[in-house]
């Protein structure tokens, strides 16, 4: 049964007071709150990258908040604001930049806009149609960090990152080379124009090309670069020459380089190395001469058609050039006489000896008393003169030709006057002018008329011969042919007969009765009598052979009979 | 138990509607202010039937061209095409998102109109004293200001993908002119459930039974 | 004093008293018998501390971005509202804004204050004002609809781009989760019994229960 109980008689339970103030377990969430809160913020402290300032021209396709900066396709950071610059004059746009690229914000970092463009070497950009325009990116070599940079307008022609090699050409003028034209090697494009400038003294401009490797490594010390935009043309003693690069470095210029036909390619030397851009080809690979003698010369005829740069020769090797063609004046005595000046490379001379004598050769050239003195027996003793002779008579360029004339009046050599003079003798011009005025001269005395007659009376009595000749052919026809056709028939009817004879033969002769034998026989004197006939014809004709021609009189008798035969 | 329910407002005791406190008017006219809270006390809301009548109709007006301007027009390379709340909801069913498209015609279909409707048979059940089923229409009302707010789901969806898809020229979204008006049914719907005293089911009820029991 | 039966021994006991987040242990052998539930206006604080540090980072870190055919897009709560504004609709974005970011805020930053006023009671008399407005604010602060409308948005996105949810979307759903906990572990009698009257009854007039 169960006991009643009043509430006093109860125990109380044990009242366990709080053992910590007031912080129940609740309070664990805010605690991971705010936990996630400082982590969030904090990674975002932390991974805060540098903000720079960019200024373009203008900011067209640039949005704050939406427009990229990428580098190598991947994004590196954001622009956040666009706003003018305080000259009102250009706009300056903020970029903040992720963390990650921020050691890639150095002072020659470059920066552009990159949108559809079109240009000479082509359309670039097409895929910012379709995701919005973002600033392209280079990065640079300095080491100095900077947030300011000016932005490109337009994008720069490497993209880093392509191998190879910069250059810098110091020409005359730009020629037709522009921004993008292309480098040949052996005509094979291997790089690019990629910016040009006037230099400060406004004398020369700067150009800076870009070779991609691997064919940087064959741009030596040597090397010559050369202007081959559009054609090279030219128009020397040596004829027309004409040389181009490619259809492209006709229309948008090029450069080309080779190393000198010296032979040895020389170590490939460090980028930036700077070259002369040499006007075309020719003067490129000019060889630099070694020993340069100079020399004047003096003619007695017209200098028309020598130009500065025509060739000298020696025996045909060409060993010099004209450097000067002019007028000397002698006040005095009012001479003028025509002066040209020439430089003599001996070295030349000795390019393509034989190992024997280039030893020998060698000597010779270097030293300028021993070239003297040979210079001097060559004059005096075997009589090396110089002579202008036609290059090209279609252009009517000269040259200078020095060639021994044995028979040319003795003249003197002084190897000591500055320049010397070298003797000359007169060119065959003239005499080939004689010549030809002689040939003219000629033919305007030979009787064309007479002779014209003359063919006019051979050609008749050739007429007559072949008239008669046509009529002989008619007799031919007329009278033999039947005669000769008659005598045919015979010798077919023999011929038949014989036929006959022989098939029956088959039925007969084995029989060999009488009458095939007699008809044999019989048959052989048709035959025999036919042949009979056909030379008494034949003999007959021997004897009178104008009868083919004349035809057989009608009463002329067998001239010769034969025996019948047995 | 006690026979007959007794309103607060007939034993002459007034509650707080801020903090809840049961208290005595100052004066029978103006009630004066909570001593705790010191909120201004009021017997019913004022003139709740007509508030409530007026901001319905304006709702209701505006859900005209609510329906039926567009909420989002997408632009893309091509094309520009607008979407009525109606067939946004179409789209996502033929897209294969039906629980999606179930959701958004719910809330942003049925509820207002299921809200325009509750209210105005509250109140016209309220203005003719009915007095049957006081409790439903009260859980009526309760539900009508509980899920209110739901409808504003649509407004929201059209305000992140607006703010989310601006990646022109492929694709740019932007609001059209009948996310106004759908917003202004909802916020007017919400303001009309508010300014409705439910009290009043329960004093027109009371009425209504007395106008009875009298006419028998 | 009531009593109750110990569970292990058997044993009939009263329950005295307890304080604030106090045991009673069964006298014979030790079993806790009931617990008295700490500062019932505890939890809410806590909570509401942790709601105030969600919503601060759902407002401040990217809700979700995406990504198309290289190009890229982010966008922040405010952010969407501000969109809005820009895109011409400036009242539909006040108005988003005002329901997504300023009543939350609002909300939770004054619950926050309420509820820290209240643990020294008496609480001064402007915390009744506070009490009043957070009244108010409740159903303007639309946070739940808000994260279902995102989750749409998300969706319907992602059938054409590729979407990222980022941290504020997170964030958001712990405040979608923390408000109603918030809300079911509120008394707001228990604030109105620790609240300084606003005619200046004098503390010790609280003790007792007010009518009814």
């Amino acid at each position: 049964m169960p006991e009643a109980a009043s509430d006093d008689a109860l125990p109380q339970a044990t009242a366990v007071p709080p053992r910590r103030a007031r912080f129940s377990i609740v309070w664990i969430v805010p605690v991971v709150a705010a936990l996630v809160a400082l982590g969030l913020a904090a990674e975002r402290v932390l991974s805060e990258g540098p903000t720079v300032t960019l200024v373009f021209k203008t900011a067209d396709g640039i949005e704050a908040g939406k427009t990229f900066v990428k580098y190598k396709d991947v994004n590196i950071g954001q622009v956040t604001a666009v706003r003018l610059t305080d000259d009102f004059a250009k706009v300056e746009v903020t970029a903040k930049i992720a963390k990650s690229a921020s050691g890639l914000m150095v002072e020659d970092a470059k920066f552009w806009v990159v949108r559809p463009r079109i240009s000479l070497s082509g359309v670039s950009g097409l895929s910012t149609l379709l995701s919005g325009d973002y600033i392209g990116f280079q990065a640079g070599a300095s080491q100095n960090k900077a947030r300011t940079f000016t932005g490109m307008e337009v994008p720069p022609i490497i993209t880093d990152g392509a191998a190879g090699a910069q250059f810098t050409l110091n020409a005359a003028d730009l020629g037709s080379l522009g921004i993008g034209s292309p480098v040949y090697y052996r005509r094979l494009p291997v790089g690019q124009v990629v910016a040009f400038d006037l230099s400060a003294d406004g004398k020369t401009v700067t150009v800076r090309v870009f070779v991609n490797a691997p064919y940087d490594k064959f741009v030596g010390a040597d090397t010559r670069f050369w202007n081959a935009s559009g054609f090279d043309v030219s128009l020397t003693a040596n004829g027309l020459d004409v040389r181009t690069q490619s259809l492209v470095a006709l229309l948008e210029g090029g450069v080309a380089f080779d190393a000198p036909p010296s032979g040895t390619v020389s170590a490939p030397v460090a980028a930036k190395a700077s070259y002369r851009l040499y006007p075309d080809r020719l003067t490129a690979m000019k060889q630099d001469e070694g020993i340069a003698t100079k020399y004047v010369l003096y003619f007695d005829e017209s200098l028309r058609g020598l130009s500065v740069g025509a060739p000298v020769t020696f025996f045909g090797v060409p060993v010099g050039e004209v450097t000067a063609v002019g007028l000397s004046f002698t006040e005095k005595t009012l001479k003028v006489r025509p002066r040209v000046d020439i430089v003599v490379y001996p070295e030349r001379m000795i390019a393509n000896l034989p190992s024997v004598q280039e030893k020998l050769a060698e000597t010779m050239v270097k030293n300028a008393a021993t070239r003297h003195a040979i210079m001097l027996r060559m004059v005096e003793q075997r009589g090396l003169r110089a002579q202008l002779t036609t290059g090209s008579l279609l252009t009517g360029q000269l040259y200078v030709a020095l060639s021994y004339f044995p028979d040319a009046p003795k003249a003197t050599f002084d190897a000591n006057a500055t320049p010397p003079v070298l003797p000359s003798v007169t060119s065959i011009l003239p005499d080939l002018e004689a010549k030809l005025s002689s040939i003219l001269a000629k033919l305007d005395r030979m009787p064309l008329d007479a002779i014209g007659d003359g063919l006019k009376q051979n050609l008749a009595t050739l007429e007559q011969t072949l008239k008669d000749a046509s009529r002989v052919l008619d007799n031919f026809d007329a009278q033999v042919v039947p005669a000769l056709k008659s005598t045919l028939d015979d010798a077919k009817s023999a011929v038949a007969a014989a036929e006959r004879m022989l098939t029956s033969t088959e039925n007969n002769l084995t029989g060999a009765g009488a009458p095939g034998q007699i008809e044999l026989r019989n048959a052989m004197q048709e035959i025999s009598r036919a042949a009979r006939s056909l030379r008494i014809l034949a003999d007959f004709l021997e004897q009178h052979p104008e009868a083919l021609i004349r035809g057989k009189s009608r009463d002329a008798p067998p001239s010769s009979r034969e025996a019948p035969p047995k | 138990m006690t026979a007959q329910a007794l309103c607060a407002a007939r034993a002459g005791v007034i509650a707080c509607a801020t903090c809840g406190l049961a208290l005595r008017p100052a004066a029978p006219a103006h009630a004066g202010h909570c001593p705790r809270c010191g909120d201004g006390l009021e017997w019913r809301h004022p003139h709740a039937v007509q508030r409530t009548w007026a901001l319905l109709l304006a709702a209701a007006i505006l859900y005209v061209p609510a329906n039926l301007l567009p909420v989002l027009v997408t632009n893309t390379l091509v094309s520009s095409q607008p979407d009525t709340i109606m067939s946004g909801v179409v789209l996502l069913y033929t897209t294969g998102s039906w629980p999606l498209a179930l959701i958004v015609l719910i809330a942003s279909v049925m509820i207002p109109l299921g809200k325009l409707l509750a209210l105005a048979y509250v109140l016209v059940t309220v203005q003719r004293r009915s007095a049957q089923d006081a409790r439903q229409r009260t859980r009526l009302y309760r539900t009508v200001e509980f899920i209110g707010r739901w409808s504003m789901l649509d407004v929201f969806v059209d305000t992140f993908v607006v703010a989310l898809v601006q990646v022109s020229p492929l694709m740019r979204v932007e609001p059209g002119p009948g996310v106004v008006y759908f917003m202004a049914v909802v916020v007017l719907t919400m303001f009309a459930a508010q300014s409705f005293d439910p009290r009043l089911i329960w004093d027109a009820a009371e009425s209504g039974e007395r106008r009875d029991a009298g006419s028998r | 004093m009531p009593r109750v039966v110990c569970r292990c021994c058997d044993l009939l006991q009263r329950l005295p008293p307890l304080p604030a987040g106090g045991k009673a242990r069964c006298v014979r052998c030790g079993q806790t018998l009931a617990v008295q539930p700490a500062d019932p206006l505890d939890a809410p604080l806590a909570l509401a501390v942790a709601a105030a540090i969600a919503l601060a980072i759902a407002y401040t870190t990217p809700l979700m971005s995406l990504s198309v055919a290289g190009r890229e897009a982010t966008t922040t709560l405010p952010g969407g509202a501000l969109a809005m504004w820009h895109a011409g609709n400036q009242v539909t974005a006040v108005v988003v804004a005002f329901c997504a970011v300023v009543a939350p805020a609002c909300y939770v930053a004054l619950l926050l204050v309420v509820l820290a006023a209240v643990r020294r009671p008496p609480a001064p008399a402007w915390v009744g004002d506070a009490m009043r407005w957070v009244d108010r604010l409740r159903p303007w602060s639309m946070n739940e609809v808000l994260m279902l409308g995102i989750l749409v948005a998300l969706t319907k996105i992602a059938q054409l781009a590729t979407v990222f949810a980022g941290p504020g979307l997170y964030a958001m759903l712990a405040v979608v989760l923390l408000l109603p906990a918030i809300m079911s572990t509120f008394d707001a009698r228990e604030v109105w019994k620790r609240v300084a009257w606003a005619d200046g009854t004098p503390a010790a007039a609280l003790a007792r229960e007010p009518a009814p």
